[in-house]
């Protein structure tokens, strides 16, 4: 059975449509991707599954449970973390300070367990440690986007839904991320992965889904997909 | 010269009941995201629970009135944010605004047909002493205003700083959305938010009434003009700034009509806004966190 499940969701901005009877599944333990260009609907899809914005149709699922009309401070708690597109970490607010909203999300929670949680992150991140006094806004693009998985992780979720992690990062600092992705795969978490950047994202998930105007129009394992014709010339930009 | 200190002392005191409103005003701001016409009216509603609660009671405690005034504006703030803000989080901010107008007259005339419009004179809580330190003098009315502000500033500060909650309506007042996809459940605090912000305008107006031994229903709308200013000035969202702004608003007012008349009070207070809008229209503030 799988983790997450979205069933033909269709979702509609005024008279744009952004997707249409699109259905993924994530297993537990993959990293899923779904790639596509611009405007193909990446986001939608993640702030749907979140419950951010309204679905036209369509049918959402999380561990059995059905999750379509759950509010997204509920969904949080259930278990599913989005870290959204650009970060959306709060600038003014200290490092420590958003770390520590992470876990808003749960339930029981004490300044033992806030402790031990934001130690945890420093471990991954020691950059975060560093400057763990310092205004978030004053972080670096890396440094921020760090921040925003940490924020994450700190709600200890079973799937973390990644909005393009590599936005505006340079290359090093994206290869930082990815293997970072790998890890938090290793650690027993799923990973729902949005990317742009479709040949890093496919050879590290298990599996991948294509979207190309609001529908899902390719689907298979990452290597394989990784090797198609159609996605090399649509995405990869591979040569005629 | 005495005159001149006097007066300074005068605007402080007053400049910090307009610093504890134009704190309510920014945490209403900053948390519900829309701005509020409604102040003012909160703002009496305080002033008048107090009287009221002394008057059935019997006690005339200074603390009565203070959780009276709370109590009676944080009811006021449910009222106002299921009625104005509740159903316009997706709505364009203007009808939102509207609406706030409207229930701002709707107090305004429901407490002059309720509590009459005539002047009632406050009850004397305090039994007036005068102490002098060198050339300033002080009253006792004065410094327990000063006290009471500083004291629920620092309270709020706390609140806001050390615990989970008060983080949360921090970043709620920065980011809607995203405080939402972290889990904060952003109507909730957005209620709670707006209850503080006039429970704490509620116990302004409490102290309002004290320092002028007077209340009515109308006296309202130019403190919550007043509120509006200083929040201004302090960038609508950052508390601290707008509690300085209120500082200042107190004092160029009290300094303002010694060279005139007292009369002329409320003219200071807004040429004041209308200069500092020209030269520097984001307020004090600079933008924390910012990376150019």
């Amino acid at each position: 059975m799988a983790m997450l499940k979205v069933e033909d969701l269709s979702v509609n901005y005024g008279y744009i449509t952004a997707l249409t009877k699109a259905s993924i599944e994530v297993e537990k333990g993959e990293i899923v991707t779904l790639i596509g260009s611009n405007g193909a609907g990446k986001t939608t899809m993640l702030m749907s599954v979140s419950n951010v914005i309204q679905k036209s149709s369509g049918k959402v699922s999380f561990k059995d449970e059905d999750i379509t009309r759950k509010a997204s401070h509920k969904i949080v708690k259930s278990g599913i973390c989005h870290v959204p597109e650009g970060r959306k970490i709060f600038p003014a607010l200290s490092v420590y300070e958003n770390l520590w909203l992470g876990t808003v999300g749960h339930g029981d929670y004490n300044r033992k367990k806030l402790q031990e949680l934001v130690e945890r992150q420093y471990d991954i991140f020691p950059r975060l440690k560093e400057r763990r006094n310092q205004a978030g806004g004053s972080l670096s693009g890396g440094e921020q986007q760090m921040l925003a998985i940490a924020r994450g992780l700190m709600m200890e979720p079973e799937l973390i839904m990644l909005d393009e992690p590599s936005l505006g990062l340079a290359p090093i600092v994206v290869e930082e991320i990815f293997e970072l992705i790998l890890k938090i795969q290793k650690s027993g978490k799923t990973v729902l992965l949005i990317e742009q950047n479709a040949a890093m994202a496919l050879s590290i998930a298990n599996r991948g889904y294509v979207l190309q105007n609001g529908r899902i129009v390719l689907q298979g394992r990452g290597i394989d997909l990784l090797h198609n014709e159609e996605v090399k010339r649509l995405y990869l930009g591979a040569d005629e | 010269m005495e005159y001149f200190i006097s007066q300074i002392v005068n605007g402080i005191c007053q400049g910090s009941i307009y610093a504890l409103m134009a704190i309510g005003y920014s945490v209403i701001v900053g948390v519900v995201g829309f701005a509020t016409f409604t102040h003012g009216e909160v703002i009496i509603m305080g002033a008048f629970a107090a009287y009221y609660a002394f008057q059935f009671i019997g006690s005339i405690h200074f603390a009565l009135g203070i959780v009276a005034a709370f109590a009676a504006s944080w009811l006021v703030g449910i009222f106002v944010y299921k009625i104005c803000y509740e159903h316009f989080f997706e709505a364009p901010r203007h009808i939102a605004l509207i609406c706030t107008i409207a229930i701002s007259i709707l107090l305004k005339n429901l407490m002059q047909i309720v509590f009459g419009a005539a002047r009632k004179p406050m009850i004397n809580i305090i039994k007036n002493k005068i102490y002098t330190f060198g050339m300033i003098q002080i009253t006792k009315v004065q410094i327990i205003i000063m006290l009471t502000v500083v004291l629920l500033s620092v309270l709020l500060l706390l609140v806001f700083k050390k615990t989970r909650w008060g983080v949360s309506l921090r970043a709620i007042s920065q980011d809607k959305s995203g405080a939402a996809i972290i889990g904060v459940n952003v109507k909730r605090n957005a209620l709670l938010g707006n209850c503080i912000g006039s429970g704490l305008a509620g116990v302004a107006g409490f102290l309002i009434a004290i320092s002028y031994a007077i209340l009515y229903p109308s006296m309202g709308s130019t403190f919550g003009m007043k509120a509006l200013t200083a929040s201004v000035l302090g960038g609508l969202t950052s508390i601290p700034l707008a509690a300085i702004g209120g500082l200042i608003i107190g004092l160029i007012e009290n300094i303002g009509i010694t060279f005139t008349s007292a009369t002329y009070r409320d003219i200071f207070a807004f040429a004041f806004l209308m200069i500092m809008l020209l030269i520097r229209p984001q307020g004090f503030a600079s933008k924390k966190g910012g990376r150019p």
